[in-house]
C-alpha cells in the first residue's frame, strides 16, 4: 500500500473524467512545444542555408524573392543578369567570394543549378561519390534529392524547363551524373548542381532567338553591361564580403548600376521571421489559453473529487492520515495529471511538428532540422506541471480541512 | 483499556453529548446505546480525538488523547484505535488486501503482508483478498473491515453502528466477530448503536445523552 496505488485507485475510479482533462492539457502542451520545434527548426534552416552569404545580387524586383529563389531555392527568380557582373564582383576588393547561380531547370522536381565549385563550399558539402564536375553538361547531385532520384554516378538525364515538374523536357541536352553529395541539412541537399555554362548550353537556341528579337535594328553598344557577349547571363550572385568594410560599400555600389538589385539575406530573413512570428505569436497565445483552460478544469474536477470522497478522506482520518496526507494525495494527483498530460503534450506535439516538417519538405519546401527534445519542452513540462499544482492547491486545502465528524453525519 | 469520566463532547461552542462514566478492560465490551441524534458518533470520534472533549477526560491505556497534539494525536489513534462503521468499509480500486494495509500506510508504520493476509483468512476472506474492493458483498467489506481494525493490535476497537439494518442473524455474526476481535487483540470494545438486539450479548451498558437531557445511566 502506498500513495501511487491511493492515487491510482482514485483515477481509475474516473478513466473518462481524467482522460478529458489530461487531454486538454496534453492539446496545450503539443501546440507549444510544436510551434517551439517548427521555430527552432526554421531558424536552424536560414542559419544552415545562409551560411557565409552576405549579400545576394540579383536583378530588379522583390528583395525577399530573390533572397527566397536565389538563397533559398523557394521562390522564383527575379530575372537574369549579365555574367559581367559576376567577374566585376569577383574581382572587386571588398568580396571575398562570389559564387553565381542559374536556375532554370529541374529534374524530378529538384532544382538544377548552375554555378560555380565555390557554391558547394558555402556549405561545406562533401562528395560521397564521384567527384565534381570539371566540364559542362555534368552534374552533382544533392543528398536528399538523390535518395528520390536514386541516380548512381556515369548515368545521364535530362532536365525538364522551368522550377517545378511537369515542364518541357530538353531532350537535345542530357547531363551525366559525375559526382552524389554526402547529406549537409542545408538547401544544398535538394539540388543539382552543374557548371554555369550548361545552362547556357541546355538554353543556347532559345537565348539566341530571344536576343535577336530583342536587339533587332539596335547597334550594339560595347560599354552596356547588361549586353553580355552571347547574351550570357545568371541568375544571381550569392557574395561574401572581405570585411565589415563590404557591408558599407557594396551595396551602394550594386544599387547605382541599372537593373541590378543587393539584398541582405540577414534583413530579409529577419523580415521573414516577423512575418512567419505572428502565426506563431497567435498558435503560442492560443496553447496559452488551452492550458489555462485545462489548468481549471483540473481546478474543477479536483474539487468534485474531494467532495464526492469526503467520506473516503474520513475513513484515512480515523485510521489516522494526518491532514497534511490528504493534501499531499490530492496535490500528487494533480500532478500525476500534469505529468501524463504533459508528456503525452510532448509526444503529440513532436509528432506534429515532424509530420508537419516532412509535408514541408514533400511539397518542396525546406526540410526543417527539428531540434532534440531538450530544455524548451521540459521547460514547457515544468509550465504544465505548475499549474497542475496550483490548480490541486486549494482543493488540496479542503481535502486537509476534512471533518470526519460532518463526513460521518455527526454534526 | 478505556476510562471515561464526565465527557462532554462537541466542536468548538457546540456542546453535543455527554457520556457519564464508562470503563472498559482489556478485551471487553460496552455498549454505547443511544438513539439516532444523541451524539453517540460524536461521543465516539470525542474518544478517537477527532471531536473535542469539552469537559471531564478520556484515557486510552493510560493516554489522555485530548492532551495529544496535532501529529502525535493523529499517530496515537491510528496505532491504538480500530474504527469499524456501519456502511464506510473500503476504498474501491483498491484491493481487499490493501484496503486492509491502509491502517499502517495511513501512520506510516511498517505494513505487515503476512499478518494482513492472516488476519483475512481468519474472517474467510482468504478468496477476497486480490480482488478490488467493490466487488465485495457489503458483509464482506465489513469483515474485511473488522481485519483492519485488527491488523495494528489496537487498545480500543470503536464500532459506530455495525449492525444497523442487518437481519437477526447476521447481526449476531457481526457482534460475535467485533467480540472475537476485541478479546483476540486485547483491545477494549465500544460499539456505538440503537440496536436493541445487542443488548442480548453485551452486558455493559451506557448511554449517549444529548446535552440538556438528564437520562439515567442504564
Amino acid at each position: 500500500m502506498n500513495r501511487v496505488k491511493l492515487i491510482g485507485a482514485f483515477i481509475r475510479r474516473r478513466p473518462l473524467t481524467w482522460g478529458f482533462h489530461a487531454l486538454t492539457l496534453a492539446l496545450g502542451v503539443a501546440v507549444l512545444t510544436a510551434v517551439l520545434a517548427l521555430n527552432a527548426g526554421l531558424s536552424g534552416r536560414f542559419q544552415r542555408d545562409l551560411g557565409g552569404i552576405d549579400l545576394v545580387v540579383g536583378a530588379k524586383g522583390s528583395p525577399l524573392q530573390l533572397i527566397m529563389s536565389a538563397v533559398f531555392q523557394l521562390d522564383q527568380p527575379t530575372g537574369n543578369i549579365p555574367l559581367p557582373v559576376v567577374r566585376m564582383l569577383a574581382g572587386n576588393r571588398l568580396v571575398q567570394r562570389a559564387v553565381p547561380v542559374s536556375l532554370g531547370d529541374n529534374v524530378g522536381g529538384f532544382r538544377i543549378v548552375g554555378t560555380s565549385t565555390q557554391y558547394p563550399q558555402i556549405y561545406d558539402a562533401r562528395l560521397a561519390a564521384g567527384r565534381w564536375w570539371s566540364a559542362p553538361m555534368e552534374a552533382v547531385v544533392g543528398a536528399q534529392a538523390n535518395r528520390s532520384l536514386r541516380f548512381s554516378v556515369g548515368q545521364a538525364f535530362v532536365g525538364d524547363h522551368g522550377l517545378a515538374r511537369g515542364g518541357e523536357t530538353h531532350r537535345d541536352s542530357p547531363y551525366r551524373v559525375v559526382g552524389v553529395l554526402a547529406p549537409t541539412g542545408a538547401v544544398i541537399d535538394r539540388l543539382v548542381l552543374t557548371d554555369t555554362a550548361s545552362v547556357w548550353k541546355v538554353h543556347e537556341r532559345e537565348t539566341l532567338e530571344h536576343l535577336q528579337a530583342l536587339n533587332a535594328g539596335k547597334p550594339p553598344d560595347p560599354n552596356d553591361i547588361n549586353r553580355s557577349p552571347g547574351g550570357r547571363e545568371v541568375t544571381a550572385v550569392l557574395v561574401k564580403y572581405r570585411s565589415a568594410m563590404g557591408a558599407l560599400m557594396l551595396p551602394r555600389y550594386v544599387a547605382a548600376m541599372p537593373n541590378l538589385q543587393a539584398a541582405s539575406p540577414a534583413v530579409e530573413t529577419a523580415h521573414l521571421t516577423t512575418l512567419l512570428g505572428t502565426g506563431a505569436e497567435v498558435l503560442r497565445a492560443f496553447a496559452v489559453g488551452l492550458l489555462a483552460l485545462s489548468a481549471v478544469g483540473f481546478f474543477v474536477a479536483l474539487y468534485a473529487a474531494v467532495s464526492q470522497r469526503r467520506r473516503e478522506l474520513a475513513l484515512l482520518r480515523t485510521l489516522g492520515a494526518r491532514p497534511s496526507l490528504l493534501f499531499a494525495l490530492v496535490t500528487l494527483e494533480g500532478l500525476a495529471l500534469g505529468l501524463t498530460g504533459g508528456v503525452a503534450g510532448i509526444a503529440l506535439g513532436r509528432a506534429a511538428a515532424v509530420f508537419a516538417a516532412h509535408a514541408a519538405s514533400r511539397g518542396g519546401g525546406p526540410s526543417l532540422p527539428l531540434p532534440p527534445i531538450g530544455g524548451p519542452d521540459l521547460m514547457v513540462l515544468a509550465g504544465a506541471l505548475l499549474l497542475s499544482l496550483l490548480a490541486a492547491l486549494a482543493p488540496g486545502f479542503v481535502a486537509y480541512r476534512t471533518r470526519p465528524a460532518a463526513a460521518l453525519g455527526a454534526g | 483499556m478505556l476510562a471515561v469520566e464526565s465527557l462532554v463532547a462537541g466542536y468548538g461552542r457546540h456542546r453535543l453529548a455527554r457520556l457519564g462514566r464508562l470503563e472498559v478492560g482489556p478485551g471487553q465490551a460496552a455498549l454505547l446505546l443511544g438513539p439516532s441524534g444523541s451524539g453517540k458518533t460524536t461521543l465516539l470520534l470525542a474518544i478517537a480525538g477527532l471531536a473535542d472533549v469539552l469537559e471531564g477526560t478520556v484515557r486510552i491505556d493510560g493516554v489522555d488523547v485530548a492532551g495529544l497534539r496535532g501529529a502525535a494525536r493523529d499517530r496515537f489513534r491510528g496505532r491504538a484505535i480500530g474504527f469499524v462503521f456501519q456502511d464506510l468499509h473500503l476504498i474501491a480500486g483498491l484491493s481487499t488486501l490493501d484496503n486492509v494495509l491502509l491502517a499502517p500506510f495511513a501512520i506510516g508504520a511498517r505494513q505487515d503482508r503476512r499478518r494482513a493476509l492472516a488476519l483475512l483468512e481468519e474472517l474467510g476472506l482468504a478468496a477476497r483478498a486480490r480482488r478490488p474492493a467493490e466487488t465485495l458483498s457489503r458483509g464482506e467489506a465489513q469483515r474485511a473491515a473488522i481485519a483492519r481494525a485488527m491488523l495494528l493490535e489496537p487498545k480500543l476497537i470503536l464500532a459506530d453502528e455495525p449492525t444497523a439494518s442487518l437481519d437477526d442473524e447476521t447481526c449476531r455474526r457481526v457482534a460475535d466477530l467485533l467480540g472475537r476481535a476485541a478479546a483476540e487483540t486485547g483491545a477494549a470494545l465500544v460499539i456505538a448503536t440503537h440496536d436493541l438486539r445487542l443488548r442480548e450479548r453485551f452486558e455493559v451498558c451506557v448511554s449517549a445523552e444529548p446535552v440538556g437531557a438528564q437520562a439515567p445511566v442504564s
